[in-house]
């Protein structure tokens, strides 16, 4: 895992926001997830696992819950060295960044297909 | 950038997911047709419980079909959980009705995945699925006739005996 951000002209930007930010490396085929303090590194499987689970999180329900449960999440993810502990505002952020680079992954293929037709 | 997504699985996000929606509806569909088959057989029909034992393994072969395929694909597939399968029937008629309203669901469900990837100009799942849509074709012929030899024969007398001996004998030559 690597705690400060040393990036490399390798990396490219997928999705910034004020609380973290996504990049791309291509030559190790991954990305790495800044947020929470942490630079972590996710493969294309271990991407979509947390995809999934941020996703999964009821947000409307937690915001709802009355109950004195401390106000956190752990987002743990099988065959996966990282794992989050995230307040709910922190999971409203990470959802926000993932969500945005999927679109941005999306249109990246978008444009990719449109090249190759064009050619 | 390069284009990791395509790079790892060559069907979408969106298409992954309902393929393996279709593997439950498949693997639903056989265990729907095995609880049939022993209805069938319980009651004294045991020409159509063969018949729908042998419905059970097909639709098992389809489930499998869509499993490998969206793991050759590079996607995820998803073994299904599958509960609430009704073990009881109100007559022998019945068992034919819901097993034709099974196919058509079935029918539908894979028309719906083709459209979503004309959208998607996926044609190569577009490709895959045209062997399911043939397949369909038989199904829903089979169920439908079966449905018709109630009308008929008759239930009368001896008439759901010979419905049951000849739904075994039921064929697709399209």
């Amino acid at each position: 895992m690597i705690t400060t951000l040393t990036q490399t002209n390798q990396w490219t930007d997928v999705f910034k926001t004020s609380k973290g930010a996504i990049y791309q490396c291509d030559e190790e085929r991954c990305w790495y997830v800044d947020f929470a303090g942490k630079v972590a590194k996710f493969d294309y499987r271990c991407l979509l696992k947390l995809r999934k689970s941020v996703y999964h999180i009821n947000i409307e329900q937690a915001l709802l819950n009355t109950t004195k449960d401390p106000d956190v999440e752990i987002i743990f993810i099988c065959a996966c060295d990282h794992c989050y502990v995230l307040t709910l505002v922190q999971i409203i952020a990470l959802k926000e960044l993932l969500e945005g680079t999927f679109v941005m992954l999306e249109l990246n293929h978008i444009l990719h297909d449109k090249l190759v037709i064009g050619q | 950038m390069k284009d990791l997504l395509r790079i790892k699985s060559l069907i979408s996000t969106e298409i992954e997911s309902l393929l393996n929606q279709q593997v439950k509806k498949e693997a639903y569909s056989s265990s729907v047709y095995l609880s049939m088959a022993s209805w069938c057989n319980r009651n004294g029909y045991d020409f159509s419980s063969d018949y729908f034992f042998k419905q059970a393994e097909e639709e098992r072969l389809h489930q499998l079909k869509f499993y490998k395929y969206i793991l050759d694909m590079g996607g995820n597939s998803i073994s299904p959980e599958i509960t609430g399968i009704k073990q009881e029937y109100n007559s022998f008629r019945e068992v034919f009705e819901e097993a034709l309203d099974q196919e058509i669901s079935v029918t539908n469900a894979i028309k719906n995945i083709y459209a979503r990837c004309l959208k998607e100009q996926d044609f190569v799942t577009v490709e895959f699925l045209n062997w399911f849509l043939k397949e369909q074709r038989e199904e829903e012929y089979k169920a439908r006739r079966a449905l018709e030899l109630f009308e008929v024969i008759g239930e009368e007398g001896t008439g759901r005996w010979q419905i049951d001996k000849h739904v075994g004998e039921i064929k697709y030559n399209g």
